[in-house]
């Protein structure tokens, strides 16, 4: 199977990454991990005097709520990291004026943003490593880390946050803006989602969206392998509602992403 | 060869009426172009802005889709097909665009490389030849950032032969270059046409460009071909009087004479005498340097220069364009 632009996108991702946004950008991500596992140790000790009430322990099937919060939030990151960057990739594209010049290639649009996708989970991989070991002192715990059911509930989790990317994308081209995204649907994303609570505490309504979005069921995989030890097996139901949605997204964003690179090239020449 | 029939194009765009209300306004870019790009030629787009050229440059290059007619590149159908059309073509625009300034020139066009499909081996072989064909071999490890204009505007030629295209677009290639890179680039345009034997289609602002490299050329106006015709061919229809320059030695009896002559030829000839330079420019819809000529050599009237100024293509477009 010829991966020629998958690869050339990675590298040329990398590449261009490591020119624009030297190690000050890499140490910038690095902060926000340790703000994050700084903010659940404070909002533990001294918010909650170490003790969590019990419906959320009956909820997350933990108490340990700094290490709750960490594994939410490296999940975050990865959907901020990876989303973002992939679906924004060909709106970036139309910025640095090299839109037209790929469209007219007879490129294959799943590599170039599988590349892409790639490329962001190394990156943010090596800054949630670093992240999680930083947190260690400040109570990070897996006492009961599965890793077999991880490496899976990893690859269908990444699949979600790509799947999602390719709608993004589309909403970001067919606009021309990457503002309402970033700024209103990836805050949206962290209070729907199950990021820093369960989504139990949200009123009936608003949990049936957070169902529809994948990344809702992601981590609760994630936390599920990493926290509570959780098999492939007990896990399987939600590894099939999120693949299965996953890939609603994904054959969505797809169709919807040859009509919407035609509007935004008429766009930019109406 | 590309063909190019009843093409057209009508953009759809809103026009606001308050917060909340617009209107949809239909915009008709390109009407029923009909034309062709034979292989090893240069054929000319020209049009003052807004006359439709890019759009068109755009549908031959499967980037829009037309609203009506047919593009057949050698026979096949680039509406149907985009896939395989865009293997054999390539567009070149000018601006500083089209090239990641991040990366070097190399990792350029290796990147274009890739995504075109070429096999590694073809690929590195055909990088070397392209950076040495547009001259920036020296700067092949240089961010395209640190490059200067016209460097830019070179490997984006390179980058547009990259996957060995049969057709070219250019879209105002030599755009804010200056005179002597634009020249350049000019001949690199020539070689790829002459002796590489690729189709091109140019589109400029720069008449000279034009008459000195297509073989023909279409006038675009309000997205319409309204002439057509080699450089020279448009440049003599579109000239309405001749003009000729006239300069002989001082003399006010043949100066009287050569009034009165071009006034018994064409009673609506325009005649001026410029002072400074001491000559008679005149002005006429007929030839009158025939005329001139005889009478200057009948009244034995020595003759310093006689010359019938050139037509300019320029003065034909605007031309044109007026009359449409």
């Amino acid at each position: 199977m010829n991966l020629k632009t998958l690869n050339a996108t990675f590298i040329r991702n990398f590449i261009v990454q490591l020119r624009a946004y030297p190690k000050e950008f890499f140490i910038g991500n690095l902060l926000t991990g340790i703000y994050t596992s700084l903010s659940a140790f404070f909002m533990y000790k001294l918010l909650f005097r170490g003790s969590m009430q019990a419906s959320f322990k009956q909820y997350a099937g933990t108490g340990d709520y700094i290490s709750y919060v960490i594994v939410g939030t490296a999940v975050y990151l990865y959907v901020v990291r990876t989303c973002l960057n992939v679906s924004r990739s060909l709106i970036t594209e139309l910025r640095t004026g090299t839109l037209e010049s790929i469209m007219i290639a007879p490129f294959n649009r799943m590599q170039y943003f599988v590349g892409s996708m790639l490329q962001q989970v190394i990156t943010t991989s090596g800054e949630i490593v670093i992240a999680i070991l930083v947190s260690i002192p400040f109570g990070l715990r897996f006492p009961n880390f599965n890793a077999m059911s991880f490496i899976v509930v990893f690859i269908i989790s990444l699949f979600s946050f790509f799947s999602l990317s390719m709608v993004l994308a589309c909403i970001m081209l067919y606009f021309r803006d990457t503002y309402i995204s970033q700024n209103t649907l990836f805050l949206a994303l962290f209070l729907l989602c199950g990021i820093t609570y369960p989504i139990e505490y949200l009123p009936k309504l608003v949990r049936i969206i957070s169902g529809f979005i994948p990344i809702t069921g992601s981590v609760n995989l994630i936390r599920g392998s990493s926290l509570l030890g959780l098999g492939i097996r007990q896990q399987m139901g939600t590894m099939i509602y999120v693949f299965i949605l996953s890939t609603f997204y994904c054959v969505l964003g797809f169709k919807l992403m040859k009509k919407i690179e035609h509007i935004a090239l008429e766009k930019i020449q109406g | 060869m590309i063909k190019v029939e009843n093409l057209a194009k009508t953009y759809e765009t809103k026009v606001r009426k308050g917060f909340f209300k617009s209107n949809k306004v239909q915009l008709e870019a390109v009407k029923n172009i009909c034309m062709e790009i034979d292989k090893g030629k240069i054929i000319g787009l020209l049009g003052i802005n807004g006359a439709g050229k890019t759009t068109t440059i755009k549908m031959l290059s499967t980037l829009l889709l037309p609203t009506a007619g047919s593009i057949t590149v050698d026979g096949i159908d680039a509406i149907k097909n985009p896939m395989t059309v865009k293997k054999r073509i390539n567009m070149v625009a000018g601006g500083e665009r089209m090239i990641y300034w991040r990366l070097t020139g190399r990792e350029n066009l290796w990147y274009y490389g890739q995504i075109y499909g070429i096999d590694d081996k073809i690929l590195s072989k055909r990088i070397d030849e392209l950076l040495n064909l547009v001259g920036i071999t020296h700067k092949q490890d240089t961010p395209v950032e640190n490059y200067s204009k016209g460097m830019k505007q070179r490997l984006q030629i390179a980058r547009g032969l990259i996957n060995n295209p049969d057709y070219i677009f250019m879209d105002e290639p030599t755009l804010g270059l200056d005179a002597l890179i634009a020249k350049e680039l000019r001949q690199h345009v020539k070689k790829i046409a002459c002796e590489d034997g690729k189709g091109i289609l140019l589109t400029s602002h720069y008449m000279a460009e034009i008459e000195e490299l297509c073989d023909y050329v279409y006038i675009l106006n309000k997205g319409e071909i309204i002439e057509k015709g080699t450089p020279k061919n448009l440049a003599m229809l579109g000239l309405k009087n001749k003009t000729v320059y006239l300069k002989v030695e001082k003399n006010s009896v043949a100066y009287e004479g050569i009034y009165n002559a071009c006034r018994l030829t064409d009673n609506s000839v325009v005649v001026e005498h410029d002072n400074k330079e001491d000559q008679f420019i005149i002005t006429s819809a007929l030839d009158l340097k025939l005329t001139l000529s005889k009478f200057c050599m009948n009244n034995k009237v020595p003759i310093i220069k006689l010359y019938e100024e050139e037509p300019k293509l320029e003065d034909a477009i605007i031309r044109f364009a007026k009359e449409a």
